[in-house]
Formats: C-alpha cells, sequence, structure tokens
C-alpha cells in the first residue's frame, strides 16, 4: 500500500470579523501521494487560498483554527501539523510543504536582493550548506525557471511582473519540499509563458517526484496539470475524482455546470452553461447544502440538510444528494 | 599657497587627473563643457581670479567637484549623492540669502546700530574694517554680495555683546556643544524607539504594548519647559545626582592646566569615534550568517570603541575634568532622548503594524524562518525606512528644540547663544548663528539621506 505523503481529514478554519465567523475553510478532507497533483477549483472567494494557508499555517491574526488534521508523511512517521508548537512547525514549512504564492508581485522582501532571500531559505533549512553551493543551487533554479541567473543579485524592483512570479516559482523549490502548493502562479502572466511556465512546473514536479496542489479558478489550466482535480464551493470540497472523471463524467451539479460554463478551444461547438446567482456569503452560508440556492437540482431536502462528502466509487468523492447520472448530463448538454 | 609640491599637487595633479578620468569616461560634448566650467571655477579659486569666483573662492572649490561630476552617466548611489549634494549646496545658497532678506526688512539698519556702539566706536580701525565687511554705506545688493561673501568666508564680524570675540570663535565654540546634545539624543532615541518599537508591534496587544504606547503618548504630548522643570527638580534637587545647569563646575577647574574647551572636544571626538565603531560593527554584521555572529560581531566593536576611549581618558589626565562635564551633560540627554524616543517608538511601531500585513512577511513565515528573523530581518528591516524618513522631517525641530533644552539646562550652544544674542539685538551673532543652525541641519539631512539611500535599495538601483 502506497502511504500518502499529505492526508488531510476534516480541515476547518475560520475568519473571526466584527460580523461573526467566515466560514473559509469548513471540512475539507483530501490525500496526496508524492509525484501526484490535486487541482483545486473553484470561483474567486471560495476559499482556495485559505486552505493553503491553513496547511502552511501561516494565516492572518484574526484565522481562528476550528479542527481537523492534516497528517504530513515525515519519512514514514504521520505528524498531524495542526498540533505541532510553532518551533517545530516551522520545520516543515518549505522543506515539507512550500508553496507559490498568489500575491507574487509583493512576495519578496523589496530590500534584499532576490538570490539572497532564496539562499536565506535554504541555509535556514540546511545550515550546514557553504554558500557557494547554495548560490549555485539557485542559479540552477533560475535556469529552470528560465530566468538568468545574473538577475539573483539584483532586487525585487528590477524585475518584470512574470519574472517575480518566476523567482516566487524557485524559491518553492529551493528547499526540494514534499509538497508544492502553487497558488494560481501563472494568473499575472501572458497566455505563452503561462503555458511554459505550467509545463516547466509539471516537469519539475515529476522529475522531483513531489507532490503538487495547483489551485485556479481556470478550469483549462487545471486540467493541463492536474491528476486529480478536487471542486471547492463555499469552503467545502463538493466533489473530487481524477481529471478525465471530473471532465467526461461529473456527479456534481456544481461541477457539471463549471465543466461547461468555459468554451472549449478543441472539439465540437458545445452548449454554454451559465451558473445563475452568486457565491454564498461565507459569514452566513445557506442551510443544508451551501449550492441549494443556485441548483437546478435543488429540492426541500437539499435546502434543509447538508450532503456529507462520501466516496461514491473508488476514488471519486462527493457531497449532493442527486448525483447526475449519464442520462441526465445528456439531456442537458442536448437541451 | 607658495609651497611648491602643494602648487605641483593641487593645480596640475588634481585637475589632470580629473580631465584624464572625464576623456577616459566621456563620450558625449557636454562632459567636456561641465568639464571646462569645473576646471574654469577650480582655477578660478586657485588663482583668485576675481571675475571666476562667486562670493569666495571656497564657493568655487564646493562648485568645481559637484559640476564636473555632471558631466558623466553616473547611476545608482553614486547619482544620487551627487544630486543631493547640488541641491544642498543650492538649499545652502538659498538659506544664506533668506537669513539677509529677514534682516533686512527688520527695521532700523542693524549694521548702523551696530557700529554706534561706544565699544567700536572707540576703535578706529576695528570701526573702519566693520564697515567695509558689512557695506554699511553700499546699496542692499553690494550688501547682499558682502553678506554671501562674509558666509563663506566665514567672516561674521564681530560679536558685539561678547565684544571683542569674533563670531566665528564664538561659534566654533559653541557648535560643538549643540552637535555633542543633538549627536548623542538623537542617536540614543532614535535607537530605543526602533527597538522598542519593534517589539511592541511584535507584541501588539498586550499589556507591555498598551503601556509603552501609553508612555509614549505622554512624552510625546508633554510641554517639553515644564517636562525639564520636572526633571531638574527630581534628579538635580531632591536627588542632588547632577548639577543644576551649566556646562562645568568653574570651582574644578581653577587649575586646570587645558581649557574646558580642549576636553570638550576630544569628548566630541570620542562620541564619533564610538558611532564610527558601531557603524563598522553593523557593516561586519552584515557580511556575518547568524544571528549570534552579528549581535557578538555589533556588541564586540561597540565594548572594544569603549574600552579603547576608557583607556584614553585614563591616560591622558583630563578624566576627571572630562567626567565634570559629562555630569553636566547627563541631565539634557535623558531629558532629550526621553522626550525623543517616544515619537521615534509610535512611528515605528504603527509602521510594524504595517509592514507585518505585507505579503512578504507571510513568504519570510512560510519559508520557516524563526520569529526573531522575521521580526528582525524582514519585517523592522523594511520599517526602517519610514521611520528614517520621519526622523529626517524631524530633523529641524530637533534643532530648535534644542533652543528650549538648552536655555532649560544654561547649556551655552548654538539655541542658546542665539536667542541671547537676538535678546541683547547682536546681530551679526544672531545672524551667525542662524546661518550656522541651518548648515547643520542642511548636513545632518545630507547624511540621513545618504544613510537611506544606503537601507533602501528602490533608491540606489
Ligand atoms: N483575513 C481575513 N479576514 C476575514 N475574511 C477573510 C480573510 N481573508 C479572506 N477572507 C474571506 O475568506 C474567503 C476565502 O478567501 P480566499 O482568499 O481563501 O479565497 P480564494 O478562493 O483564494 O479567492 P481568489 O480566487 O480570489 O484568490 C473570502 O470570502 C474572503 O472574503
Ligand atoms: S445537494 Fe441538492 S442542492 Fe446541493 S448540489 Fe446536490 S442537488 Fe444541488
Ligand atoms: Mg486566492
Amino acid at each position: 500500500m502506497i502511504v500518502p505523503v499529505i492526508k488531510v481529514e476534516n480541515l476547518k478554519m475560520y475568519y473571526k470579523t466584527k460580523m461573526g465567523y467566515v466560514q473559509a475553510v469548513d471540512g475539507i478532507s483530501f490525500e496526496l501521494e508524492a509525484g501526484e497533483s490535486l487541482g483545486i477549483v473553484g470561483e474567486s472567494g471560495c476559499g482556495k487560498t485559505s486552505v493553503s494557508m491553513t496547511l502552511l499555517r501561516t494565516l492572518p491574526e484574526n484565522a481562528h483554527f476550528m479542527g481537523g488534521h492534516v497528517w504530513f508523511n515525515d519519512n514514514g512517521k504521520m505528524v498531524d501539523l495542526t498540533q505541532l508548537p510553532e518551533d517545530e512547525m516551522r520545520h516543515y514549512r518549505w522543506r515539507g510543504i512550500s508553496m507559490v504564492f498568489q500575491a507574487a508581485m509583493n512576495s519578496l522582501n523589496p530590500v534584499y536582493k532576490v538570490g539572497d532571500q532564496i539562499v536565506e531559505a535554504i541555509l535556514n533549512h540546511y545550515p550546514d550548506t557553504p554558500i557557494d553551493q547554495a548560490k549555485a543551487k539557485v542559479a540552477k533554479l533560475f535556469e529552470l525557471v528560465t530566468l538568468d541567473p545574473k538577475r539573483m543579485e539584483q532586487y525585487p524592483h528590477q524585475y518584470s511582473g512574470g519574472m517575480k512570479q518566476r523567482a516566487v516559482i524557485a524559491l518553492s523549490l529551493a528547499c526540494d519540499p514534499k509538497v508544492i502548493i502553487a497558488d494560481e502562479p501563472t494568473t499575472a502572466l501572458d497566455v505563452i509563458v503561462q503555458d511554459k511556465i505550467l509545463r516547466e512546473l509539471k516537469k519539475i514536479q515529476k522529475e522531483l517526484n513531489m507532490a503538487m496542489i495547483y489551485i485556479s479558478h481556470d478550469i483549462a489550466v487545471i486540467a493541463e496539470v492536474s491528476d486529480k482535480i478536487a471542486v471547492m464551493y463555499a469552503g467545502k470540497f463538493v466533489e473530487e475524482a481524477d481529471s478525465t472523471t471530473i471532465f467526461k463524467r461529473p456527479m456534481h451539479p456544481y461541477t457539471f455546470l463549471l465543466m461547461n460554463a468555459f468554451p472549449s478551444h478543441v472539439g465540437p461547438k458545445k452548449k454554454l452553461f451559465t451558473i445563475p446567482g452568486e457565491p454564498p456569503n461565507l459569514l452566513n452560508p445557506p442551510k443544508g447544502c451551501r449550492f441549494a440556492p443556485r441548483c437546478p437540482w435543488a429540492d426541500n431536502r437539499c435546502r434543509e440538510q447538508d450532503p456529507e462528502y462520501v466516496e461514491v466509487e473508488k476514488g471519486h468523492y462527493l457531497a449532493c444528494w442527486h448525483p447526475l447520472t449519464e442520462e441526465v448530463r445528456q439531456n442537458e448538454l442536448r437541451k | 599657497m607658495t609651497n611648491p609640491v602643494l602648487i605641483f599637487v593641487f593645480a596640475g595633479l588634481l585637475p589632470a587627473v580629473g580631465v584624464v578620468y572625464a576623456i577616459y569616461k566621456g563620450k558625449a560634448p557636454q562632459n567636456y563643457i561641465f568639464l571646462a566650467i569645473s576646471l574654469a571655477l577650480y582655477y578660478g579659486a586657485l588663482t583668485n581670479f576675481r571675475y571666476l569666483y562667486l562670493f569666495s573662492p571656497r564657493f568655487n572649490y564646493i562648485l568645481a567637484p559637484i559640476i564636473y561630476f555632471y558631466g558623466f552617466n553616473l547611476s545608482g548611489l553614486s547619482k544620487f549623492i551627487r544630486n543631493r549634494l547640488a541641491q544642498i549646496v543650492l538649499l545652502l545658497v538659498i538659506y544664506v540669502t533668506v537669513v539677509f532678506f529677514i534682516f533686512l526688512a527688520m527695521p532700523g539698519d542693524y549694521t548702523t546700530k551696530f557700529l554706534q556702539d561706544p565699544k567700536i566706536r572707540q576703535n578706529p580701525e576695528v570701526y573702519e574694517r566693520m564697515k567695509q565687511l558689512f557695506g554699511v554705506d553700499d546699496p542692499w545688493y553690494v550688501k547682499y554680495y558682502k553678506h554671501m561673501k562674509n558666509f563663506f568666508n566665514l567672516e561674521l564680524g564681530i560679536s558685539f555683546s561678547e565684544y571683542p570675540k569674533r563670531v566665528e570663535e564664538i561659534i566654533a565654540e559653541r557648535l560643538p556643544r549643540t552637535l555633542f546634545l543633538f549627536l548623542a539624543s538623537s542617536v540614543l532615541s532614535f535607537l530605543l524607539g526602533f527597538d522598542l518599537g519593534k517589539r511592541i508591534a511584535w507584541k501588539r496587544g498586550g499589556l507591555t504594548d498598551k503601556m509603552a504606547t501609553f508612555v509614549g503618548i505622554v512624552f510625546w504630548t508633554i510641554f517639553t519647559p515644564f517636562y525639564m522643570l520636572i526633571l531638574i527638580w527630581l534628579f538635580a534637587v531632591t536627588l542632588r545626582l547632577f548639577p543644576l545647569s551649566g556646562f562645568i563646575t568653574p570651582t574644578k577647574w581653577f587649575d586646570a592646566p587645558f581649557s574646558a574647551q580642549a576636553v570638550f572636544i576630544r569628548l566630541l571626538l570620542t562620541e564619533l569615534f564610538m558611532l564610527v565603531m558601531w557603524i563598522i560593527g553593523i557593516v561586519v554584521a552584515g557580511r556575518l550568517k547568524t544571528i549570534r555572529a552579528k549581535r557578538t560581531a555589533i556588541w564586540g566593536f561597540v565594548i572594544g570603541g569603549a574600552i579603547i576611549a576608557f583607556v584614553y581618558w585614563a591616560a591622558n589626565g583630563m578624566g576627571t575634568y572630562a567626567l565634570d562635564i559629562v555630569h553636566h551633560l547627563a541631565l539634557p540627554v535623558i531629558a532629550l532622548v526621553t522626550l525623543h524616543f517616544a515619537g521615534d517608538m509610535l512611528v515605528m511601531r504603527d509602521t510594524m503594524l504595517e509592514v507585518i500585513k505585507e505579503d512578504y512577511i507571510t513568504t519570510a513565515r512560510a519559508k520557516g524562518l524563526p520569529d526573531k528573523v522575521i521580526r528582525d530581518k524582514h519585517a523592522a528591516r523594511t520599517a526602517l525606512l519610514p521611520l528614517m524618513t520621519s526622523f529626517v522631517i524631524g530633523l529641524a525641530s530637533t534643532v530648535s528644540g534644542g533652543v528650549i533644552t538648552e536655555t532649560m539646562f544654561s547649556w551655552k550652544g548654538m539655541g542658546l547663544t542665539l536667542l541671547e544674542a537676538t535678546t541683547a539685538q547682536d546681530t551679526p551673532l544672531a545672524i551667525g548663528c542662524l546661518v550656522f543652525t541651518g548648515v547643520l541641519v542642511l548636513l545632518a539631512h545630507l547624511v540621513a539621506d545618504i544613510l537611506y539611500a544606503f537601507l533602501d535599495p528602490r533608491i540606489r538601483y
């Protein structure tokens, strides 16, 4: 049996605000093996960034951990990251789980050279590394993300947006992490560069046999890089399966609508769906299924009871009272 | 200049090096234009050729190198420093001009009043010289020209309340005293404010934070003279820890083999020496890897400097006299430090709270850096920049606030001298004090600006 590198169980994290708790992460579960990649897709504000911040425990002050476990495979021993004291947790950051931040523009400290900031990460976790060796490693990483190693000696403000993005990717690879979280790493880039970086990231991930969590609101991008896809809606995962299943046989209405809300560049022209309404306010989410107010299949039970997130077939998780069948899907597409 | 070696070096070698370098580096015609202007100014000053210098040869010596460097395509820090130098020189000229016109606009011509003084009238030679120096019988623009010239020639006339001392002599004596107070208090309060501000911001919301913020606001808003009176009453009158006021205890100096000023200048140099040691410590620490090593380096240099200073004072036989001065210094320094650290601390706390929210602090945390490293190396380091800005903005008020401090503690520096000169209508001395206080502020600005550029790569590159 293969042991996962990371196994998340029923993770909950709320933000405390004056108006109450924002239920940004509300019972998330998934697991990942080495070399595997999971794409998390969902509308803006559904809590994708919050999930990754909770895994790393780099949350803002008003964030409250509400329960759950993050089991991390530390050379065969499963450690619950949520229970570690802060000074032990920091040894798992970057070496265990690293991250490509969504806000790459401001993720680098303006007063230090970019190269030095990456060297800092290496020396922090491997203090015995000679500086030259650390620098050589950074130079290699720069080449990997197609940055000129000469730019190591420059400051962040001398970089363009795309260069910063690539530097942040190089930074995330600095300590050979077991898990890498890429939070919309390419949104700031033009399509050509975006494609190149995606491919590069994918290659690196397979080469180094890392597990990757790839976050995006763009289903096409997710499809390109992920083995598995999790669809997130209002703080919860509503469906998770391997990419083909999610594309070919989605069972959750939200997944189905989402898949067909984007025009595809290849293949025959297909019908485009729109999802009516707006994502719910996480301060006060609707009772029952959170998708109910926008769901065409919703009934009274949906509005009253929250469906549980269960494995409906091997590797296919779902939270819905009325899973779509092949027949329903075909009908919908033909309409 | 009659020494042939000096003539060779300054009239031949130095400009020649400049010319060769300019030709070697220069590509555009403007290089040669600036080079020519710069050379003309330089030789004009050197040969005292009166049509080629403005105000005074000394001014040319300041201008020539700055203009010379305008011929180059500098970049980064050197360009920044060159431009700042040019701005400071321009500001200096404007400032000295403004001082002149303020005194010109004041009712009654001070020069006549000054020359009417019996002390000066008694001495016809001095009388004539002063008349010439101020251009008493000349129209205002000639007066202005002479005023500027006198400033750059450091010939500011004779003080009339402290007759027959020359103004520049008085200033040479008083400026170091103000400089000492100013340096000691601003450096100490900056360090204290920086350190406390960063700590309380990091542990925000706690009891220490609330108390320190409260104390800071009290010190920040307190009426300064009142606070100083309290200090004097508490430490000098009630506890008798420090002397009431003044610069020295005269009874201790009756048979001193040297002047108080000589001892004081050495004290000032010691202060500067300590400052330099501390800065070297910081520079060395910048090259080290671990926090422990960095801290050891800084403290090593500071303590090493202190030991050297101690040995120096123990050996030169002036120690006890210096202690007397230090004893007098303590209370004003304590007053200034406590008053100024509060503002720095509050600014630092505020900017730290802003910086903590930045994404790069999250990155630093995500990288797994220890808490202290994130606080000191990432958060405090960037929060230092706004603090420097507020420090620079507050420079002028620090110096002008010196008037109050010096008066309260009868510390005869520039501020008190200016006050006395003004009340005694000793206009030459008042002008001298104003002008040189301005020079002090401008120089402090220049130093702070260059420091800022060192700290902020966005200016450097
Ligand atoms: N510090 C905070 N305090 C209160 N609410 C917050 C805080 N940070 C985020 N939120 C809320 O939590 C929810 C999830 O935010 P999050 O940033 O995780 O979304 P996201 O899925 O990453 O969105 P995007 O695709 O736009 O990046 C949002 O509704 C947001 O308003
Ligand atoms: S549970 Fe009901 S409302 Fe929710 S998605 Fe399924 S069908 Fe729609
Ligand atoms: Mg996000």
